[in-house]
């Protein structure tokens, strides 16, 4: 039942030199300030510094105490202050208040202020205007890539999504620029490139650029990987490909991320999972076996699997009897504390199933999917929108119901003006005048908009327009005008097969296709085209697909000889995210390399899910 | 061969000196050169001649060149880097009243110290005290030190004497290496070290007005005859000595070239020497030596010696001589591995070019490794010698980007001083010449040009330059902001764009600044997302100046419950908020805006009648509210008044009466009017409350659609299966049969596999 790899599948890179990289630096960093200092470390940096360099080696470099970057006063007692950040205004401000409020007193102490993954123009001059520049010491650390798992790193910055999707600001594509430099500079030129988007464009120009820069270091090495894909999160401006990050998540890892939230590779399961009183910290990796072997698997597999599992696993402990003290002996001393482990996983992942089950029939899951299913079909949207209006109604969720909203307007390429006006009205009542904000980001990014042809079309042209150069622009205004009326979503879905027709029940134990990660109703859009180019080794043929997404001038392809790629290179593909990227896109991803025999890597600059989504267009009261 | 050695002169018993010219000098000298300050830098370098100047030193340690002044007032200062001029002033020396007799500079430990000879004594003195010192072993009756001198290398030390005595240490006046009495009492002009490194036999010569001597550890000092005034420059292995008309270096005879040249030498080299010679005279002896040179093993050593000492030699021919001989003994070895033979012939290549008195770098084989390719070039280039330099790169085929191009853009920041060419002249020969040559900085360039008051010149450079983001400094120190904006903006570097924002803020008016801004949709978001967290009145000023009513709109209401804390700043700012969503015909976010007006009002004059927490709760958990508080009364008129809808309404009400468990009340509520939501979320909702009782009552208002799952809802297994069995429905028959557990529910599914069976039939 879990998909073991194909014999010929070839091996990952290890990833692990990056972890090693990264801590020496931060090591360096630390050592640049001699002697005892406190920490203060952003919240956000914790998880990931904790997978770098833990407590024990943070003492070692002399550092006393450790603290949270928050809205409070330091209690600090120490001479020396240093603050691992990330480059974010509301930090320079909590940084100069501590400085100021020490200036007040009379007291001085060295500060110094490290940048991770790298400082921005902006904090120093907010540093200057504070009066503090002078004070602190600043340093980058330059750590961008964090391996979550053999074959996924992350940048974790899922400020990304916002920055750039909404806010229209590019400042953390030369960041990812430079996260590929490091890895083709670690692990050899990739001889392939692919990638869509205005973003991934973007990214690839200045990577491209830094190569240049420096010629010469990564020529004539072997190249390790032999594609690299990449790929913005919002492929198209009508942002069909939103579609597949709004959906319920079905695979187990997709579900315990929608369910507990997986955090940096780890989670929190809570005493209802872990039947005890206390919350337990797992970590969620190839590593935990159990999980392995579920962790791609459809929901409704999962449980009749542990069960077979817990049941192997009785009948090992079950030979003890019969044991003479010898085999006894041995038992205990070789395989008793690994049945113990494989035992505690199994009890922890049944723990989480169940809790998950518990959540979901009280939800209605059922009746949900459904809807979801009829969305992505385009049947019976009457009934759909009162699901959804009733979702609102009965103040179910805020952020499901938004979800459910756009993944609406998306499929149904806006909302008709009556239902729009209801929809955000009910929303309104629901959960406050506040989400008038919300509702102006999502049909800013176009995630949720009204039906109005003309109108839609002008008003999505006009944000379009905004985020380029008048020249392309112009180009932009042809391409909308040769659109038609029709839904936009449906034209691809038809023409890329992403709802593939089935005759009889779809069988998630042995699937066919990528569409079983929604359960057989859809084949995520990002990885169809994956599947596509690499087929093709290019986008040709695809024209009319990439003219529906109105990628016309992002959809590009650079490859080199590739006389140097050993056969087994060819086969390992790195996946680039931009804007991040869904378990359930990774478990559509590998299976689709079982079948072909490849194997993916997957680089995104946060996992993400249709919460995280939601709740990056979302305004709350602070 | 033996005339060859005419030039030696020996040393002790195992070392040779030799003195040849390096050219004659062509030089239009006015002065004697006793009327000069002669300075003259090591490694071949430039002589420099100054009539008037302070009595100084210049100094090298590993930090760069030293200087160490004398000034009028017998104190001592001192920088240790020329490059970074800090001067130092060095402690006081007791009672000095004139100038000392001589001094100088030791470098010990990374660290300068100033050595000064004072009547009979000597004083060491560093940056904190002056102590006096003895050298050991020096011999008795001196008076007074004429001179001083430090080796190369600063570990070495001579002192001559008034009693014509020289002693020689180390530089740490530790110990004493020899000494020697030239018996001449008169102050010698010059005296400088003279050795190399492994030297055999260290030495120091003197010069006085018309007389050298070599004096070493030997009891013989050798002498040479000075026809006019000259002057001594110390090198790292030897000594140059220049005069009016000629430019000699006197050295110790390097080892391999002892070895091959000695008189009646019987070393592997001269055998092979020898070899050759004969070989080209076709006699049969060649083979002979040759046979001698193998019978020992030695024949590699004897190639190896041929071309180390070919390196040595001045003379191209002798040059030529010793490397054919080489050459011809590599013929005779299986594996003598190319490099070192290649690699001469190339250095000596160079050496010789450079050598030429048009050049004039008399750099020996050794300095050329002590300096490396690089200096070379670096002086070269200082000097202007463009063609020679890019000659020796592309012999040597040095990589571009260390090589060529780098004196290509040397050339080109000195073109761009030529004056009296145009701007599209100059312009276009540097363009020509470099290309796109990897390596080679077009910004570089330009900014040499600006640097001379040509902007034009820059910027049309500055089109050639590539990489755009590189454009953007120069751009803004020319004061072409908006140029450089879109070149910042080019170069997808926010951080560039971002500081030629804040240039741009600087400059331009606040109305400029912003129509700037407005063209450029990349620059605009990111200084919007700055002002956002930095200066949101910045931020209304930009969307007012765009007219951009929707995001002022957004902008008020985000302050009225995130700036304003009063109720009335908060509705006023709401109504602003309405009026720019009128402006932007976004009539719907407008009459929302003062929906929320009312609400506010009115949520405050709850909690002043009702007490408890009204404010900030959405319509929906305001009127919820009311009914858990008990005012259904003004619930209603809550709803009435916003028009709630009645689903919405009935939802509210069912949830928050169970809530209360307020049976009675959710009774007569479900019969005010036929419910909008139809009975079975009444049965949820008690269900959800764990009351049986109530959701069976609700189960029988159920609709005929909903029926059976209300009825499974409660539990009634049986009467669902029934009600299925009525309907006749495939779908509500799984679903109760998947409901159909434990034993009591046997009967009931039996009946339903018999109902399906009959179906099935007809």
């Amino acid at each position: 039942m879990a998909f073991p790899h194909r014999p010929d599948a070839p091996e990952l890179p290890d990833f692990s030199m990056l972890k090693r990289l990264a801590r020496d630096q931060l090591i360096y960093l630390l050592e640049q300030l001699p002697g005892k200092k406190d920490l203060f470390i952003e919240a956000d940096l914790m998880s990931p510094l904790d997978r770098i360099a833990n407590v024990s080696i943070l003492k070692q470099h002399e550092v006393d105490k450790l603290y949270k970057v928050e809205n409070k006063p330091a209690l600090s007692s120490n001479e020396q202050l240093c603050f691992l950040v990330r480059p974010r205004i509301k930090n320079m401000r909590y940084i100069a208040s501590l400085v100021n409020a020490d200036k007040l007193a009379g007291r001085t102490r060295k500060y110094k202020v490290i940048f991770s993954p790298q400082k921005f123009y902006a904090c120093e001059m907010v540093l200057e205007e504070e009066g503090i520049y002078g004070d602190v010491s600043c340093d980058e650390w330059a750590f961008s890539l964090l391996p979550l798992d053999v074959d996924l790193l992350s940048m974790e910055l899922p400020e990304f999504f916002r920055d750039y999707f909404l806010e229209g600001d590019q400042r953390w594509i030369n960041t990812v620029a430079q996260a590929l430099h490091l890895l083709s500079t670690l692990y050899g030129p990739f001889p392939n490139c692919y990638g869509i988007g205005r973003c991934a464009k973007m990214a690839y120009e200045l990577w491209r650029n830094l190569e240049e820069e420096e010629d010469g270091e990564t020529k004539g090495r072997r190249p390790e990987i032999g594609h690299i894909f990449l790929l913005d999160r919002g492929i198209s401006v009508s942002d069909v490909d939103f579609v597949t990050a709004l959906c319920s998540q079905v695979v187990y890892e997709g579900l315990v991320d929608d369910t507990f939230r997986i955090k940096c590779g780890s989670v929190d399961f809570g005493p209802e999972v872990t039947s005890s009183d206390k919350s337990l910290k797992v970590l969620l990796n190839a590593e935990d076996k159990v999980f392995n072997e579920i962790r791609n698997e459809h929901f409704s597999n999962v449980f009749g699997f542990l069960s077979q599992k817990a049941r192997n696993l009785q009948a090992q402990y079950d030979r003890r009897r019969g044991m003479d003290i010898k085999q006894m002996k041995n038992f205990v001393s070789q395989e008793l504390k690994g049945l113990k482990q494989e035992h505690r996983l199994l009890s922890l992942h049944i723990g989480a199933c169940e809790s998950i089950m518990k959540k979901k029939t009280k939800q209605d899951f059922q009746e949900l999917i459904k809807t979801e299913h009829a969305l992505l079909e385009g049947f019976n949207i009457r009934e759909s929108t009162s699901y959804i209006e009733e979702h609102i109604d009965r103040q179910v969720s805020p952020i499901e119901s938004l979800r459910l909203m756009c993944l609406l307007s998306i499929t149904e390429n806006g909302l008709i003006p009556k239902d729009y006006r209801s929809l955000k009205t009910q929303y309104l009542q629901s959960y406050g005048p506040e989400h008038l904000l919300t509702f102006s980001n999502l049909r800013r990014a176009g995630l949720l908009t009204e039906q109005a042809p003309g109108d839609t079309l002008t008003a999505v042209e006009s944000k379009v327009s905004k985020l380029v150069t008048d020249k392309a622009a112009g180009k932009i205004t042809d391409a909308f005008s040769s659109l038609a009326k029709r839904s936009n979503f449906r034209a691809i879905s038809k023409k890329l097969n992403l709802i593939p027709r089935v005759d009889g029940e779809y069988d998630l134990k042995v699937p066919r296709d990528m569409a079983y990660v929604f359960g057989g109703a859809y084949v995520p859009l990002s990885c169809r085209i994956i599947e596509q180019v690499l087929e093709r080794r290019s986008w040709q043929g695809l024209d009319e697909v990439v003219r529906l997404l109105n990628c016309s001038d992002f959809a590009f392809t650079d490859m080199t000889k590739e006389d140097k790629a050993s056969s087994e290179s060819l086969r390992l593909i790195l996946v680039v995210f931009l804007g991040g990227c869904t378990f359930s896109e990774i478990s559509a991803l590998r299976f689709l390399g079982r079948e072909k025999g490849y194997r993916f890597i997957f680089l995104t600059t946060a996992v993400t899910n249709s919460a995280r989504l939601m709740e990056a267009m979302s305004e709350v009261k602070a | 061969m033996d005339c060859y050695t005419a030039n030696w002169n020996p040393l002790g018993d195992s070392a040779f000196y030799r003195k040849y010219e390096l050219y004659s000098m062509d030089w239009d000298l006015k002065e004697e050169l006793r009327d000069c300050l002669v300075a003259a830098a090591p490694y071949g370098g430039p002589i420099v001649l100054q009539n008037r100047v302070l009595d100084a030193r210049i100094f090298h340690t590993e930090f760069g060149s030293g200087v160490a002044i004398l000034t009028g007032a017998h104190r001592f200062t001192l920088s240790a880097n020329v490059g970074d001029l800090k001067l130092r002033r060095m402690p006081e020396v007791p009672g000095l009243q004139s100038a000392p007799s001589c001094w100088t500079v030791l470098c010990q430990d990374r660290v300068a110290h100033i050595l000064l000879a004072v009547g009979p004594d000597l004083y060491l003195l560093d940056h904190a005290a002056c102590s006096a010192v003895t050298p050991p072993g020096l011999a008795p009756g001196v008076s007074s030190f004429l001179q001083m001198a430090v080796s190369f290398t600063y570990r070495h030390l001579a002192l001559f004497t008034d009693t014509g005595y020289i002693w020689m240490g180390t530089a740490s006046l530790k110990e004493k290496l020899c000494e020697f009495n030239c018996n001449i009492r008169a102050p010698p002009k010059q005296m400088v070290w003279c050795s190399r490194p492994r030297s055999k036999e260290r030495a120091v010569v003197v010069a006085w007005e018309r007389r050298l001597m070599v004096v070493g550890d030997a009891p013989e000092s050798i002498q040479f005859v000075l026809d006019e005034d000259s002057y001594l420059v110390p090198e790292l292995d030897g000594v140059r000595i220049f005069s009016r008309s000629t430019h000699e270096f006197l050295h110790e005879v390097p080892a391999a070239s002892e070895e091959i040249f000695k008189i009646a030498s019987m070393a592997p080299g001269a055998l092979l020497l020898e070899a050759q010679k004969e070989y080209e005279k076709e006699s049969q002896k060649a083979d002979e030596y040759l046979r001698e040179i193998q019978e020992l093993g030695q024949l590699t050593q004897a190639v190896q010696q041929c071309i180390e000492a070919a390196g040595h030699e001045h003379q191209p021919d002798m040059q030529k001589s010793l490397l054919r001989a080489a050459s011809f003994g590599k013929c005779f070895l299986d594996r003598f591995p190319p490099d070192s033979f290649v690699h001469m012939c190339q250095d000596l290549r160079v050496l010789n070019a450079v050598r030429d008195y048009h050049i004039g770098i008399p750099l020996t084989y050794s300095q050329y490794k002590q300096l490396t390719i690089q200096v070379l070039l670096d002086r070269l280039v200082l000097r202007r010698l463009y063609p020679l330099a890019i000659q020796i790169c592309e012999y040597l085929r040095l990589p571009e980007v260390q090589g060529v191009s780098r004196i290509l853009a040397h050339w080109a920041c000195y073109k761009v001083q030529q004056k009296d060419v145009s701007d599209e002249d100059v312009a276009r020969a540097i363009n020509q010449k470099l290309g796109d040559t990897p390596g080679v900085s077009y910004s570089d360039i330009a900014a040499r040009a600006y640097g001379c008051g040509r902007t034009e010149l820059a910027i049309k450079l500055l089109e050639y330059e590539p990489r755009s983001g590189e454009q953007v400094p120069l751009l803004l120190k020319m004061k072409r902001s908006k140029l450089a904006l879109s070149k910042a903006i080019e170069s997808g570097d926010t951080d560039l764009v971002f500081t030629v924002l804040l240039h741009l803020k600087n400059e331009l008016n606040r109305g400029d600044f912003f129509m700037t801004l407005r063209n450029q949709p990349m620059a605009l978001s990111l200084y919007r997302q700055f002002c956002k967290h930095q200066e949101l009145e910045t931020l209304k000023d930009l969307y007012n100046q765009d007219d951009n009513h929707q995001e002022l709109g957004s902008f008020h209401i985000r302050a009225s419950y995130a700036a304003e804390e009063r109720i009335e700043g908060r509705v006023a700012a709401l109504q602003t908020a309405a009026d720019a969503f009128y402006k932007a015909k976004n009539e719907f976010a407008a009459k929302a805006t003062e929906d929320q007006m009312r609400l506010l009002r009115l949520q405050r004059r709850l909690e002043d009648e009702l007490g408890g927490q009204f404010l900030d709760l959405s319509l929906h958990d305001t009127v919820t509210t009311l009914i858990l508080g008990g005012h259904n009364k003004r619930a209603e008129q809550l709803a009435r008044d916003f028009r709630i809808p009645d689903k919405r309404l009935w939802w509210l009400k069912l949830t928050a009466l169970a809530d209360l468990e307020d049976w009675e009340e959710l009774e007569k509520f479900s019969k005010s009017k036929k419910s909008p939501i139809g009975y079975l979320p009444f049965v949820e909702i008690c269900m959800k409350q764990h009351n049986k009782y109530e959701a069976k009552k609700y189960a029988s208002r159920v609709g005929p659609e909903q029926k059976v799952k209300a009825l499974l809802l409660v539990g009634d297994v049986a009467q669902a299966a029934d009600v299925a069995i009525e309907h006749r429905n495939e779908a509500e028959l799984s679903l109760v049969l998947s409901h159909c557990t434990g034993a009591t529910d046997g009967a009931t599914a039996d009946k339903i596999q018999r109902a399906r069976a009959q179906a099935q039939k007809k």
